[in-house]
């Protein structure tokens, strides 16, 4: 018998209480993982909708909380075309509203002359031709989800718009939302003259950096540039907020699944205090005891750890199946279940650390005199 | 310390509660090597306290204590010399009720740096010794109290130790196995040469000894 196998044995001496303990901190773990898994969908989905078209960067307002309330000038698209080194640019208007099951259905507005721009591709019918007709094209989710296709109308503030085209760019959200003019749009939103953003393009051998400063020195003022998606987050706090909740969520699993630990491994260790008396009898050092608690404790985790990485992605599939697959875009990454298993680590050696140490200090006679 | 002597205690004492019960009270003891010696006294006269001084179990307050050539006063960790030279068989067996017969006699081998396959093979030859081959498997549960016993024992055996402890071995067996693990003790002694030093208030027990000591109030009774 190796010693690897006695710690592996040692924690279902008492199954009961073993399974209740791993699945209170699986439920941790779950949330986590869960978690994890809808921000790690909703950072990509993000960073595609900056990225959109292949644009380089997008321009927004400086100071705001969220992308979605961004608005500037659309006479800013102008000014920045004539930015040295621009190739193209485009101002689009983003705008949510609630459209059947989806609340937060994306409405996009943009110059139909630079639909280009947004990759999309035209899987039936046409893109919208002008920019008075009231026309849309629908993306490939919301065209599913809302049962419509070529022909069909959709009332937007009381007025039809006729759907002249489905499309797919790979992205969740836009694919779950439409495109239109960026009059029509102006016009649902009541924002006439303004666009939430600007996509641009830069030239060939052009630098960005060089680019994106030069517009920062010139309109710093109202506008900002990002690139990225760490730029997004300097400026997004929506962003900001998922990340500090998840790590929130994180400590506050470690804190409920390291005291279950505490009270599952002292427990057990109270049971077993004239078995410790024994070791020590037979000549185990305190370091030896003080590994087999904590290696079992870390032992109760892992497994722990494991079933709330299953309970995390079940979660995940049972919110989908649901109704939630056109806003939900979930991204099963290693980094994520790596995490899972960092904090199940953590919950192990925290939680066990004060039980294994009393263990390990129990003075021998004391504990073989132990009823 | 004289060679020929294994255990040397020159007035030992001990007390308990903070001063409150003297446990022993000045105790000088000899006892030579491959010797069966048994302590005898009434209940709280000290002997089992006795015993753990020697086990390096517990620390003296005053005196000496010389076992197979360690100072016991002076180390701070005595595992090792617990892990070297003691064998422990307690009045339970104190086996640990999940793991099979022979993976309990394998427990003290972990400090020996032992291989998976040396530690077996070792376990193994010992509960042949006792007589128990055909329970290698099986769970402490699934034996009588005199197999029980004689597995304690041979789990006493595996750091092969200079010295046997036996705190009231038999004290919770039947008369019929507790004359089987006396047996099997004295073959020890005999076969093996151990030092053992057993723990008894049974007069009839403690005549199996080449020698007796009492323990009276801490102290032994001249």
């Amino acid at each position: 018998m190796s010693f690897i196998s006695l710690i592996v044995k040692n924690p279902f001496r008492n199954k009961t209480r073993s399974i209740l303990a791993i699945i209170g901190i699986a439920i941790g773990i779950a949330t986590i993982v869960a978690l994890g898994i809808v921000t790690d969908g909703l950072k990509s989905s993000t960073e595609d909708t900056l990225k959109a078209g292949g644009s380089d960067f997008t321009v927004m307002e400086s100071n705001i909380s969220d992308m979605l309330f961004s608005s500037i000038d659309e006479d800013y698209v102008d000014k920045i075309m004539e930015t040295d080194g621009v190739e193209d640019a485009v101002g689009v208007l983003t705008a949510v509203q609630p459209i059947g099951d989806n609340p937060y259905f994306i409405i996009i507005g943009i110059d139909p002359a630079k639909l280009y721009l947004s990759e999309m591709e035209i899987t039936s019918g046409s893109a919208f031709s002008s920019e008075d007709a009231k026309e849309l094209v629908m993306g490939k989710v919301a065209a599913e989800n809302l049962n419509k296709t070529v022909g069909d109308s959709l009332t937007l503030n009381n007025t039809d718009y006729k759907i002249v085209g489905i499309y797919q760019t790979g992205n969740l959200q836009q694919d779950g939302g439409v495109f239109m003019s960026l009059d029509n749009a102006q016009e649902i939103q009541g924002e006439e003259g303004k666009v939430t953003m600007i996509y641009v393009k830069i030239e060939k051998d052009a630098n960005v950096e060089q680019i994106t400063q030069s517009i920062e020195d010139k309109y710093g003022n109202d506008l900002t540039t990002v690139a990225s998606l760490e730029d997004l987050q300097s400026v997004d706090q929506g962003l900001n907020v998922i990340d500090t909740a998840s790590w929130a969520i994180s400590l506050l699993a470690i804190v409920i699944g390291g005291v279950g630990v505490i009270n599952t491994m002292i427990m057990s260790v109270y049971e077993r205090t004239r078995e410790i008396g024994v070791l020590k009898a037979v000549g185990w050092k305190n370091r030896r005891i003080l590994s087999m608690i904590l290696g079992e404790s870390v032992v109760l985790t892992l497994f722990a750890g494991v079933v709330g990485i299953v309970m995390g992605v079940v979660a995940i599939q049972v919110i989908l199946a649901m109704g939630m697959s056109g806003i939900i875009e979930p991204i099963y990454s290693l980094d994520v279940f790596l995490r899972g298993f960092l904090v199940a680590l953590i919950v192990g050696l925290v939680g066990g650390f004060y039980p294994a140490y009393r263990a390990s200090n129990l003075p021998p006679t004391e504990a073989l005199r132990y009823e | 310390m004289n060679e020929e002597n294994i255990v040397e205690i020159k007035d030992l004492r001990k007390s308990f509660d903070k001063g409150k019960v003297t446990a022993l009270n000045g105790i000088d003891l000899e006892i030579k090597k491959g010797e069966f010696v048994s302590i005898t006294g009434p209940s709280g006269s000290g002997k089992s306290t006795l015993l753990n001084m020697i086990g390096a179990l517990d620390r003296a307050d005053e005196g000496s204590v010389h076992v197979a050539g360690y100072d016991l006063t002076l180390k701070n960790d005595l595992s090792e010399f617990r892990s070297r030279e003691i064998g422990f068989i307690f009045q339970l067996h104190n086996l640990i009720p999940n793991l099979s017969v022979l993976e309990n006699v394998e427990i003290p081998l972990f400090e020996r740096n032992l291989s998976g396959e040396e530690m077996r093979e070792r376990a193994l030859k010992l509960l042949e010794y006792m007589g128990l081959s055909d329970k290698v498997n099986r769970k402490p549960t699934e034996l009588s109290g005199g197999e029980r016993q004689r597995v304690a024992i041979a789990r006493a055996l595996a750091n092969e130790p200079s010295i046997i402890l036996a705190d009231e071995p038999t004290g919770s067996l039947d008369s019929k196995n507790g004359q089987l693990i006396l047996e099997h003790l004295r073959e020890l002694h005999e076969k093996e040469k151990v030092t053992l030093i057993m723990v008894t208030h049974d007069m009839n027990v403690a005549s199996l000894a080449n020698r007796t000591i009492e323990v009276l109030d801490g102290r032994i009774k001249t």
